[in-house]
């Protein structure tokens, strides 16, 4: 009852037309600048800081709101139309994303991204609501065993994401897991792998992988197969945007897909990339037509886009609990906090709760917002599919080249995109799927390095996975998901038999 | 003759003088708008670089200037670009690199670019760049969970004395301030600071959460971050790193407690090497009368930074000090020693062995003619060579040429891969592609981007 009472202060507060006109600004300006491939969330607020430099607190952090949410949104736009994801969290919605958009169900891609962000962003932000102080406590309980155990759940429910060869899937991990290992040792300082080359230090980032192998391979890949023999147009289909059918199979997806993200939004652990992964390996686990997954799925747009947002959410419990920046995001959303003279802390809450309460109540409005900006958008995006594919794949290439270029100023990262999208190319022309790859180089330094701490701070005892009784549950829960579908299949072969 | 001469000829001193005297003024108006000075000219844009990711302490102070130049009308605009990379140094690198000569840009340094220097035994250090000034000091703070069975900083270093390896110390990533104090303070305690039990997390947030989680025994941080935390009660302060306690934080500092150190974490501007002495003094100026603005008091006190303003030569002779101890303590942590490919761990050799394995397996199965593309292979290679050779020219054109051509090149060769066409019509739109991108990027986001440097424009 307290923390509605505070909310409806926070919404009075919020509700003015000045208000909300800031609140527009922000979500548009976030959706925007967030739709440009390289420059992330974390990118986007410290970019358009400057632009509240001179407005009252409240207005800055209704803006600020805004622009962290529509930061969020904005990556499944690229993703799904020409296959070059904007940030961590929309690497899964490229996958089915931009196949349904081949398809000519671009404006279903762009609509069940947008519905799903808007539930998971909506209720994601009522369990911040309520639940928040709960969760943060929670949330400090684990430890790098706990983060180790998750890492390896991970792995586990990705294991499906491998392909039908597992020799091929099992190649593109160990390529992933391989470019993981170089860069400098976080827990000693010591560089490996690096080749003496400065820029190499830091590890090979991510979103170069992803670009390289999805934007660029996939333009090596096209003109190698099809070069310049014949133009496929892209036929619309039927509806405009979700059909009955796409609904009916979105929705399930949205809601798992936000009850993935938030709890790991909450915990300090694997970024934005982590809940989409688990999300969409969940997906397929449980959809009845499995195959269809990587052909233009749509439950695989919707549930990691609900994932990601509903992550985004999940950020904002440990900061504004207890202060503790959680992502690169949220530490710039921290620095404007500071701007105003705000100590993010465990104080914080008590401290200045006009603030806070009216931040909260603004992400509702941007939220809706987002939704109601976004949705009639979605067709008019989707005409990009009708450009011819010439100049779509020269469009690619020159943002993909911008993309990593900007990410660290480094042209070594321009190199090392062309070197992995050619290698992208010859993986699809054999068959070796791309998403362990990005998988691998997410996952594998995260186990490795938790391990290590894990061990590290037990002075090198090993039972400290087993006598943790969070991480020995979610090792057993790792072991069940890899044994339970062979168990369950041999079981219903012997069912059939018996029948 | 003569006295209708004087009169004249005085005239005509008097004219040459007045003309002279209006000279000097001009010139004097000129060197005086030169010469750094309380009048000087605003910069239009003043760019700042910070050698890190948004978020961290360098990106912080970068932004806060920025705010406060603007605020205080020193700057016209301030832009702020973010080059991260291994603790600064690629930053750095870059810094010496491509700014050589410019008079408008400062980078954001300090305390964690001497040790990275160190540690990633950089080849362009600090003595390469033009000192400005030192800005702020932030202390360091030891803390223990509110549940931890120590009290005292003397609690805590007799079990440390004890068992040096069973106390786990967590903070900031290897090789910074807080691992640097841990090694000091083990040194203090009589402890080879080898044997620090040190968890390295990256970033403040990572850190804290172990600590006030009670993962590890005791925390090393920034003491800004944890005042907050100490102020609730979540967890306890053992001792500051100041020389005397600081005003309005009830903690013993570390020498109180007869352990004899002094660290804070200090931060700076430098400029690039090659300024002449007016374009340093200028940026000189500009950065005095910021720390001196109504602005940047407010910024210090909001962001619990200490006022550490400290310029010229003063400022020179302080980071070699700095450099000197940064050194000696890394050295005697063992940070700063090579990885022998002993050192590498079981991890990245099983990785290895994986990798061979699945190539070979893969490849000989490719070799046997297993399952290779079903579509017509090869039907496009003249399309790939042509992609191909767009990024080659791309990635050749971009730094040395500019973006504007490199992205032209590279769309106007790629959309001829797929459709040869229609060449004039791809090469206007490729004309119009990069120039959108140029300026979306370069001119509205501020983003970094080489526009042409062969002309002159950057």
């Amino acid at each position: 009852v307290e923390t509605l009472r505070s909310l409806g202060d926070g919404f009075a507060a919020a509700l003015t037309v000045s208000h909300l006109a800031w609140a527009l600004a922000g979500v548009t300006l976030g959706t925007l600048v967030g739709v440009l491939p390289g420059i992330g969330p974390a990118m986007t607020v410290a970019i358009l800081l400057p632009i509240t430099f001179n407005l009252d607190p409240t207005s800055a952090f209704i803006m600020f709101g805004g622009i962290y949410y529509g930061a969020m949104y904005g990556g499944s736009t690229t993703s799904i139309l020409i296959n070059t994801p904007g940030e961590t969290g929309s690497i899964m919605t490229a996958i089915d994303g931009h196949m349904m958009a081949r398809q000519g169900r671009a404006s279903a891609a762009l609509a069940t991204a947008a519905i799903g962000s808007f539930v998971a962003g909506t209720i994601a932000t009522v369990a911040l609501t309520f639940l928040a102080p709960l969760l943060a406590a929670v949330s400090l309980t684990l430890g790098p065993a706990e983060y180790f155990a998750l890492a390896v759940v991970a792995f586990s429910t990705v294991s499906a994401l491998l392909g039908d060869s597992l020799a091929r899937g099992a190649l593109s991990l160990c390529f992933g897991l391989t470019l993981g290992l170089v860069g400098i040792d976080p827990l000693t300082g010591a560089a490996r792998f690096s080749f003496g080359i400065p820029q190499l230090l830091d590890g090979i980032d991510v979103m170069v992988l992803v670009i390289g192998l999805f934007a660029v391979g996939e333009t090596a890949f096209q003109a190698w197969v099809h070069g310049r023999d014949r133009e496929d147009r892209v036929e619309f289909s039927g509806h405009a945007g979700m059909s009955r059918d796409d609904w009916r199979r979105s929705w399930a997806a949205w809601l798992r897909g936000t009850a993935i993200g938030f709890p790991l939004g909450v915990v300090p652990c694997g970024g934005s990339a982590l809940p989409t992964f688990v999300s969409y390996a969940v997906e397929q686990r449980l959809s009845r037509r499995p195959h269809e997954f990587g052909h233009g799925a749509i439950e695989g747009v919707a549930g990691p886009e609900a994932a990601n947002n509903a992550a985004a959410a999940g950020v904002l419990v440990p900061l504004l609990t207890l202060g503790l920046p959680s992502s690169a995001t949220a530490a710039v959303l921290l620095t404007a906090f500071q701007q105003y003279g705000l100590q993010p802390g465990p104080l914080l809450f008590s401290a200045r709760p006009d603030l806070v309460w009216t931040m909260i109540a603004s992400l509702y409005i941007g939220n809706l917002m987002l939704l109601v900006l976004n949705l009639p958008l979605a067709p008019l995006w989707a005409t990009v599919m009708l450009v011819p594919r010439s100049l779509l794949f020269g469009g690619i290439l020159v943002v993909a080249t911008v993309s990593a270029y900007t990410l660290n100023r480094s042209m070594l990262d321009v190199a090392l995109l062309y070197g992995v999208g050619a290698l992208g190319g010859a993986m699809r022309v054999w068959h070796v799927p791309l998403v362990p790859a990005v998988l691998g180089l997410v996952l594998g330094p995260m186990a490795e390095q938790q391990f290590r701490r894990a061990l590290a701070i037990s002075g090198g005892d090993v039972t400290v996975f087993v006598t943790r009784p969070v991480c020995a549950v979610l090792l057993g829960a790792a072991a069940l998901v890899l044994v339970a579908p062979t168990l369950l299949r041999s079981r219903t072969r012997v069912a059939a038999q018996v029948s | 003759v003569n006295a209708t001469h004087v009169p004249s000829s005085r005239w005509r001193t008097f004219a040459l003088a007045r003309w002279c005297t209006s000279l000097v003024g001009l010139v004097g108006a000129i060197v005086s708008a030169a010469a750094p000075s309380a009048m000087a000219e605003p910069y239009p844009l003043l760019r700042l670089i910070a050698p890190a990711a948004p978020g961290g302490g360098w990106d912080q102070t970068a932004r806060a200037m920025q705010q406060a130049l603007q605020v205080s009308r020193l700057v016209e605009t301030s832009s702020v670009e973010n080059v991260p990379g291994a603790a600064g140094t690629i930053g750095l690198a870059r810094f010496v690199g491509a700014e050589r000569g410019n008079d408008d840009v400062m980078m954001v340094s300090g305390l964690i670019m001497l040790a990275a220097v160190v540690t990633n035994r950089s080849e362009v250090t600090l003595a390469d760049v033009t000192p400005i000034a030192r800005l702020t000091g932030e202390y360091e703070v030891i803390v223990v969970p509110a549940r931890s069975p120590y009290r005292t900083l003397a609690d805590l270093l007799a079990a440390f004395r004890r068992s040096p390896e069973a106390v786990s110390w967590g903070g900031g990533s290897a090789g910074g301030t807080d691992q640097i104090l841990a090694g000091l303070v083990a040194e203090a305690a009589g402890v080879n600071p080898r044997r620090v039990n040190y968890i390295a997390y990256s970033g403040g947030g990572e850190s804290m959460s172990a600590i006030l989680g009670g993962q590890v025994t005791a925390g090393i941080n920034g003491l800004a971050e944890f005042a907050p935390h100490i102020e609730a009660g979540t967890v306890r302060a053992l001792g500051v790193s100041s020389a005397t306690r600081v005003a309005g934080l009830n903690v013993p500092t570390l020498r109180e407690q007869g352990v004899n150190i002094e660290l804070e974490n200090w931060r700076s501007l430098v400029a690039p090497p090659g300024l002449d002495a007016v374009a340093r003094a200028r940026l000189e100026a500009t950065v005095e009368q910021m720390v001196r603005s109504d602005a940047w008091r407010d910024t210090l006190a909001r962001f619990r930074w200490n006022d550490r303003y400290l310029a010229g030569a003063p400022f020179a002779a302080f980071v070699g000090a700095e450099q000197a101890r940064v050194r000696a303590i890394l050295s005697r942590l063992g940070t700063a020693e090579p990885a022998s490919p002993s050192s590498v761990g079981a991890y990245p050799r099983l990785v290895l062995a994986a990798l061979l394995l699945t190539v070979v397996t893969v490849g000989v199965g490719i070799w046997r003619g297993e399952r290779v593309l079903a579509e017509r292979p090869g039907a496009g290679w003249v399309g790939v060579a042509t992609s191909g050779l767009g990024m080659l020219a791309a990635w050749a054109l971009l730094e040395r040429a500019g973006f504007l051509l490199a992205a032209g090149v590279l769309f106007w060769l790629t959309a001829r891969a797929f459709d040869p066409r229609h060449p004039l019509r791809d090469a206007a739109l490729s004309v119009g592609v990069s120039l959108g991108t140029y300026l979306l990027f370069a001119r509205v986001l501020q983003l970094p981007l080489p526009a042409a440097p062969l002309l002159g424009v950057r």
